[in-house]
């Protein structure tokens, strides 16, 4: 392998490729960067077995080949070159590095060890990098932590025809995010359910801008692959597998009282109150004609109240949550006003957003958030 | 060339796993291995392992066939402990990783080579994954013996069972693999009682030959009190001597290997700090490894000195079977004709118990001293 290749483009292709490696890989092997140079491209590849990295670049290839390589190294190194065209070509049992003055020899590592690689999709669709890095931002919060069940770790991603919706739930509380997006064919339906980490981990190192191409079911390679694209960079996540839970019931058939808030007054307001909440100690929300009074603390502990105005539509009612699942909601809802709704105060509200205080609402992301039940 | 070439003598077992990865019918997400140590469990898993995600079935020499053989295949979990115990968390993670789909593969396969050190807290947190697996995930459970394992996990799988293979089948093993002289290979293999690993060792270290040989000398070679706690004292200096002989070797190429993995160079003075930092991790796994290494070394000692009554009592009661230690023919006889048969399985006994309390945790030395004592020969001829 022989190539030349400018030294900016390099440095951003490797930092990317190897930025979800591990320092402590589950097999040495994976330590390693894949280089792979063809006629005029350089390609390199990163796998974890959960996610692999692919991006292109392109070069100056005077001989094709391929080398694997210490990730971590060979991102440092091509940082820190000099603002020239750097050379690479493979010297006996050596990678050599130059640009400039500076040479750098690194060791290749066996290539006959290293895991083949998922298959590189075609995108089945895309969408804008905004609001997909929005949406799985959203829903992602929503996602189980633990370990009792590990389905609920996952983000479920249905698409169907030009609606594509994002879903997670732990239990306690679930997201739903819908958003339309460009499918390659008219009746795309799909159904794949993403690891919530690494679909977010992926969405932030797509980026934001341009617009990211999705791969699902065969169009992915195999059906255990989601794959993911923005320009040159191609990453691929492995899916879980199981029945997910049938959530839609969830969702309350009714509402009785609907409550405006501005987000920012109220996400201050639960956040000071929620400071003498212990541990799982829930903030009681009392809601009553023009403003809702917040609570927590009861007894022998710390008390702590405070006022905040709201719009209210529909009987009164008292309620409790767990606090920093309500803060989850209100920081992901994303616009200048909160609107809640509610049946009965042993039952599940729905957060979603809505842009102004006498607006409509914001269908496109609802948050699901059950009560905690108190004494009275 | 296939991936079942290693799997020695063990033809049922084969076919059954064979007929699983060919046979969509035939295939069942849990299966669970046992077989004596050194029957090739673990070997048996892993040619399994690469022959689930081999586009042939098993050919051995595609790529997902080697990286499935050696580990490092995307959809193969190999958990090998050299530790004492498989800890809780360990089981969580791989029962979140059962839920995975495969990525690469057709099956996501995940190997557990001592089952039967699963802690009860581990084992339970398997027992989800394993009774309600997703449609693409297999579990590889290895165990020395069914009852290792807890009923609720044995319930939960398909057993296959392993068998000691013939001397003859590890010793054609050996010189086909590791280009053995067979007659050595022969000898080597009996020796071992058919463990391969040991085998090996007996057959390429002729240190090893002799501390055998040396361990053997003391059987009917204990005429008094001095005689029995000089034994004591040599066994363990000799298992020792072993210890450092063969784990040496193997840390060694433990080490070159994952130098070589990570792209550093083995003969280089000093490695970067990222690839120090590996090193110390692994260098810290083998001290661990070593103390159980030690015991298990001691107790290998004491399997040879009983193999060696046994084969006196075969012998003296003209049983016509093979003797382990057809090479040590004259002290055989010798030791036949200068014990009677009680004092033959006495000395068994005698041997046995030694090995029960170092598996106990017994200082090895005060358990072999008391072990030599019962082994002292009256000089009594019969």
């Amino acid at each position: 392998m022989k190539l030349q290749v400018e030294r900016d483009v390099l440095a951003e292709a490797v930092t990317w490729a190897v930025r979800g490696l591990s320092t402590r890989p589950p097999v040495p092997v994976l330590a390693g960067v894949l280089l792979e140079a063809s006629e005029d491209s350089l390609t390199l590849s990163a796998f974890d077995y959960e996610v692999s990295a692919k991006v292109t670049v392109p070069a100056q290839v005077d001989e094709p080949g391929e080398t694997l390589v210490m990730g971590r190294l060979l991102s440092e190194i091509s940082r820190s070159l000099p603002a020239k065209p750097v050379s690479l070509a493979v010297d006996g049992a050596k990678l050599t590095v130059s640009c400039g003055s500076s040479r750098f020899a690194l060791q290749q590592m066996p290539t006959a060890d290293y895991p083949t690689l998922p298959i590189s999709p075609e995108p089945s669709g895309s969408v804008q990098g905004d609001v997909f890095t929005q949406a799985v931002a959203q829903v992602a919060i929503a996602a189980d932590r633990g370990d009792t069940l590990p389905i609920l770790t996952g983000v479920r991603m249905e698409i169907e025809g030009d609606k594509l919706s994002l879903l997670a739930t732990d239990r306690y509380r679930l997201a739903l995010r819908e958003l339309t997006w460009n499918p390659s064919t008219a009746d795309a339906s799909h159904v794949a359910l993403i690891p919530a980490r690494t679909l977010s981990d992926t969405a932030r190192a797509l980026g934001a801008s341009g617009t990211v191409g999705i791969a699902l079911g065969h169009a992915a390679g195999g059906e255990g692959l989601v794959g993911f694209e923005a320009g040159r960079r191609r990453s691929t996540s492995r899916l879980l597998d199981g029945e997910y839970p049938k959530v839609t019931a969830i969702f309350p058939t009714s509402v009785d009282t609907v409550a405006v808030l501005n987000t920012a007054t109220l996400t201050e307001a639960v956040k000071r109150v929620a400071l003498v909440a212990e541990r799982n100690a829930a903030v009681r929300l009392r809601f009553s004609e023009g403003q809702v009074g917040i609570e927590a603390g009861q007894g022998d502990d710390a008390q702590a109240s405070e006022a905040v105005e709201c719009n209210l539509q529909g009987p009164e009612l008292e309620i409790a949550f767990n606090p920093q699942f309500l803060l989850d909601g209100l920081g992901a809802i994303g616009t200048a006003y909160a609107r809640m709704s509610f049946t009965q105060p042993s039952r599940p509200a729905v957060l979603s957003g809505q842009a102004e205080a006498d607006g409509d609402a914001d269908e496109s992301y609802r948050y699901v958030l059950m009560p905690v039940r108190f004494a009275s | 060339m296939s991936v079942w070439d290693d799997v020695i003598d063990q033809p049922t077992v084969v076919t059954t796993l064979d007929r699983a990865v060919r046979d969509q019918t035939a295939m069942t997400h849990g299966w669970l291995l046992t077989g004596p140590p050194g029957s090739g469990r673990s070997t048996a898993a892993r040619a399994f392992a690469a022959a689930l995600e081999c586009p042939r079935d098993g050919c051995g020499e595609c790529h997902e066939c080697r990286t499935a053989l050696d580990g490092s295949h995307a959809d193969v979990e190999i958990v090998a402990t050299s530790g004492l115990s498989i800890p809780v968390r360990q089981a969580r993670e791989l029962a979140l990783l059962a839920q995975a789909r495969p990525s690469v593969g057709a099956w996501r396969v995940i190997v557990i080579e001592d089952v039967d050190r699963l802690t009860e807290r581990a084992a339970d947190a398997l027992l989800k994954a394993l009774e309600e697996p997703v449609s693409r995930t297999v579990w590889v459970l290895c165990a020395p013996s069914l009852e290792d394992v807890i009923i609720t996990i044995r319930s939960r799988s398909r057993h296959v069972r392993l068998r000691t293979p013939s001397p003859e089948a590890v010793a054609e093993l050996l010189t086909r693999r590791n280009g053995i002289d067979p007659q050595l290979a022969l000898d080597s293999a009996r020796a071992a009682q058919s463990h391969v690993g040991l085998a090996l060792r007996l057959a390429r270290d002729d240190g090893a030959r002799e501390r055998r040989r040396e361990t053997l000398r003391f059987a009917g070679g204990i005429h008094n009190l001095g005689d029995a706690m000089t034994a004591a004292a040599t066994l363990a200096s000799i298992a020792g001597d072993e210890t450092s002989a063969a784990s040496g070797e193997r840390d060694g190429a433990e080490r070159t290997r994952l130098l070589e993995q990570l792209g550093a160079d083995p003969a280089a003075r000093t490695q970067p700090p990222h690839i120090r930092s590996q090193v110390a991790a692994l260098e810290k796994e083998q001290k661990t490894r070593a103390t159980r290494f030690g015991r298990d070394v001691v107790d290998r000692a004491l399997v040879d000195l009983l193999s060696l009554y046994r084969d006196a009592l075969m012998v003296r009661s003209g049983a016509p079977v093979d003797l382990v230690n057809a090479d040590l023919g004259d002290q055989v006889r010798d030791v036949a004709q200068t014990h009677t048969a009680e004092q033959l399985l006495l000395a068994m006994d005698a041997i046995g118990v030694a090995r029960e309390r170092i598996e106990a945790a017994v200082p090895p030395l005060l358990a072999l001293e008391s072990m030599a004592i019962s082994l002292q020969v009256k000089g009594v001829r019969v």
